[in-house]
């Protein structure tokens, strides 16, 4: 991802609610690509697998946008430092992207749920009144629309399908994830001033625009979500509160990495 | 005997496999990775779509959610087409004679039309004429 | 990547002759013109069981191939080596799915080519019963693996099945970012932090005796396999792949002041031939027979791969769906 180096001034109130929205995005989108990396080589079929590792690339690319945004306009480490030495508590992943893979189920329903979501997100990010942030999210949008071709065909097919154990695993997936999944919309710290600045959307605007979205994707595909107000979304991730997944994931991450973090790899 | 396996990558030991896992089938059911879908690729607007291989899918939709990914992951794509290979009819090699002697057939060539001879000899007879 | 040169003497016996002469005669001088066969070509029985061999082997060391690099993905340091690993190993993923589609063209079916593989059946390249230890594995089967692979497969893009060219004519291209992504992890290694260094030359070391294996022992120049070259299936002997191979990476390697485990291992300037010690061909066959450090492990993650897999295919077919050979 190519983003010109040249930071903007950016107003002092805005510097920290900023850094929050952008940590968030990044950290989601790196713990989310590794966890999709775990499937290659090793997926269902083998079109399925290179398919499903681009997914992968791209989650880990758009994660290095949103490590330099921070990097050249915040003042944040250089992405590889800020990615590959923090400790589980300085994370700001929701926990939807910490659980292991399961099976394929699992990793698809997770795909289809927080493609859907960075989509609604970069559409209304490519507007944002932040331009660097406006560029990159533009440059995501088009990546995100085939996520969201690849997750509606298999999740619609896969719902639809003949066999009636694929349609309950899928049903199953989505119930289980659903509160998780909920959890990527958790409200950040100072989202109101960013919303004023017209820099980004409180994130209950993006929640509901994802339910929506997601009761229009599985329209005819036989399968359906939980009532939204009877489930309980998981937060804390955003403030630094993850599941038993997260450093064990991260102590792997980093195993290379930590033998000596100044040395180039 | 089986035993499990201990591997150096974290993500098989997560898999928790067996050297013989017991009661897996052996074998892939005939079709199990369903049929195939022909690929065309066009590299940039103006240009022809070329043929340039196939994928395994279910239908077309994930032929060609597949076929952007195996065909069109490095480099420029413009626009991509999925045929399902049962429609696709295909001459035999054997029939190849058909065609042995369409390169002989100069009346549909423009090459075969060469009538420069004519107008030269037609100009250098009408010079004498001409001349006193 | 690729070592697959070397024909089991049990395999070379099978042969039987009892095609058509005038069939044969006009196939051998379509192939001695330069002239490519294409899938529904007549085509000599021993020349199709042979392509299949080798394609359907080539498709199985990919797959497999992608399991000893994949043991890092999870660990790559740094964004841009945790890219390249993943897009590495995708491409090893997407060139067996090339290779069992030119394979299929001979009539095969990527199940009965799968099956084959997880029952033990058939073969592929041995190098991938060797485990992948620590990150500077990765440089070294990028780099030299990989190279070695490329040497085979340059030779091969040049033989007389269309598909086969054609497949290979695509995964020589992108073996030539996988080479260069593996010499950059290697250089980095060999020019970084003692550490960096030490672990690059021990991988080194384990790796160099399953490298000397790739292409295979001295071919037997036997009547089959001078009619295997004659038809160009088999396009370049065992040994002189190898010494294309240790002409062109032994320098990169001492350029860098690494060592190699082989105190026999010098050029020798009278023949400009490679010298070097017994490579230990006895464990070139125990790996062969299923005895080498991984096969179990190789062979059981695959099957588990399609196992698991197996709900997603089944649930996804449709009920009209039927097999046909693909083209091309």
């Amino acid at each position: 991802m190519n983003i010109p180096h040249k930071s903007v001034p950016i107003a002092d109130l805005h510097r920290e609610p900023l850094r929050h929205l952008l940590t968030a995005l990044a950290d989601d989108h790196l713990i989310l690509g590794h966890r999709h990396s775990e499937w290659t080589g090793l997926g269902p079929i083998l079109e399925e697998d290179i398919a499903f590792s681009s997914i992968a690339q791209d989650q880990m690319g758009h994660a290095l946008g949103f490590y330099t945004l921070l990097h050249e306009h915040l003042g944040a480490p250089d992405p590889d430092i800020h990615a590959f030495t923090r400790q589980e508590t300085e994370f700001s992943c929701c926990q939807l992207v910490e659980w292991p893979i399961g099976d394929y189920d699992f990793s698809l329903t997770r795909h289809l749920f927080f493609d859907l979501a960075a989509g609604l997100r970069m559409e209304t990010l490519s507007l944002s009144s932040f331009k660097p942030l406006a560029q990159l999210a533009t440059k995501i949008r088009g990546e995100v629309k085939y996520h969201m071709f690849h997750a509606k065909t298999m999740v619609n097919q896969l719902g639809n399908s003949n066999d009636e154990t694929a349609r309950a695993r899928m049903q199953t997936a989505i119930n289980r994830q659903f509160g998780l999944a909920l959890g990527m919309f958790e409200p950040r710290l100072g989202e109101q001033i960013l919303d004023d600045a017209q820099i980004a959307p409180i994130e209950s605007k993006w929640r509901e625009r994802w339910l929506e979205a997601l009761n229009a994707v599985l329209d005819g595909s036989g399968l359906h979500i939980p009532d939204p107000d009877r489930i309980e979304p998981v937060y804390g991730g955003r403030n630094g509160y993850h599941t038993e997944y997260l450093q064990p994931l991260l102590n792997e991450m980093t195993e290379v990495f930590r033998l000596d973090p100044q040395a180039e790899w | 005997m089986s035993v499990e396996i201990q591997s150096l990558d974290p993500r098989i030991n997560r898999l928790g496999l067996h050297t013989h896992e017991p009661g897996s089938p052996d074998t892939l059911p005939p079709h199990d990775h369903w049929g195939t879908y022909q690929v065309f690729h066009q590299k940039k607007r103006g240009d022809r779509h070329t043929a340039v291989g196939i994928v395994h899918a279910p239908g077309a939709e994930l032929a060609m959610a597949y076929a952007k990914e195996q065909f069109g992951r490095r480099g420029e794509t413009a626009n991509l087409w999925v045929v399902d290979t049962r429609h696709v009819m295909a001459l035999d090699y054997a029939d190849q004679d058909m065609f042995a002697t369409t390169p002989e057939k100069s009346y549909r060539d423009p090459g075969g039309y060469k009538v420069n001879d004519k107008i030269d000899a037609y100009r250098e007879k009408m010079s004498h004429e001409h001349t006193p | 990547m690729y070592g697959g040169g070397y024909i089991p003497k049990e395999e070379a016996r099978k042969a039987v002759v009892n095609d058509d002469p005038e069939m044969l005669a006009a196939f051998e001088e379509r192939v001695a013109r330069g002239e490519k066969v294409e899938p529904r070509d007549w085509m000599p029985t021993e020349y199709r069981r042979q392509l299949i061999r080798m394609i359907e082997q080539h498709a199985h060391s990919d797959i497999i191939g992608a399991l000893p690099e994949g043991t890092w993905i999870t660990r790559a340091p740094g964004f841009r080596r945790k890219l390249a690993l993943m897009a590495k190993v995708q491409d090893e993923v997407g060139h067996a799915q090339l290779l069992y589609s030119a394979a299929e063209t001979l009539g095969k079916s990527r199940e009965a080519m799968i099956n084959d593989l997880i029952n033990g059946k058939s073969k592929y390249s041995n190098v991938f019963n060797y485990p992948a230890k620590t990150w500077a594995d990765v440089a070294v089967i990028g780099f030299l693996i990989d190279a070695a692979a490329i040497v085979n497969q340059v030779a091969n893009s040049k033989g007389s099945y269309g598909p086969y060219c054609r497949a290979l004519e695509r995964i020589c291209y992108e073996e030539s970012f996988h080479l260069k992504q593996g010499h950059s992890v290697f250089v980095y290694l060999a020019t970084g932090t003692p550490l960096q260094r030490s672990m690059l030359q021990d991988a080194l070391n384990r790796w160099w005796k399953p490298i000397m294996h790739f292409f295979g022992p001295s071919d037997e120049m036997s009547e089959h396999t001078l009619t295997l070259m004659k038809w160009k299936v088999k396009m370049a002997t065992n040994d002189d792949m190898r010494q294309q191979f240790l002409s062109l990476y032994v320098p990169k390697i001492q350029e860098l002041g690494l060592s190699l485990p082989d105190a026999e291992l010098r050029k020798d300037p009278d023949s400009g031939k490679w010298l070097f010690g017994d490579p230990d061909w006895a464990e070139f066959f125990a790996v062969i027979r299923g005895n080498g450090p991984c096969n179990a492990e190789r062979l059981a993650v695959r099957k588990a791969a399609e196992v698991n897999g197996a709900w997603v295919r089944k649930a996804l077919q449709q009920a009209d769906a039927r097999y046909v050979t693909p083209l091309a």
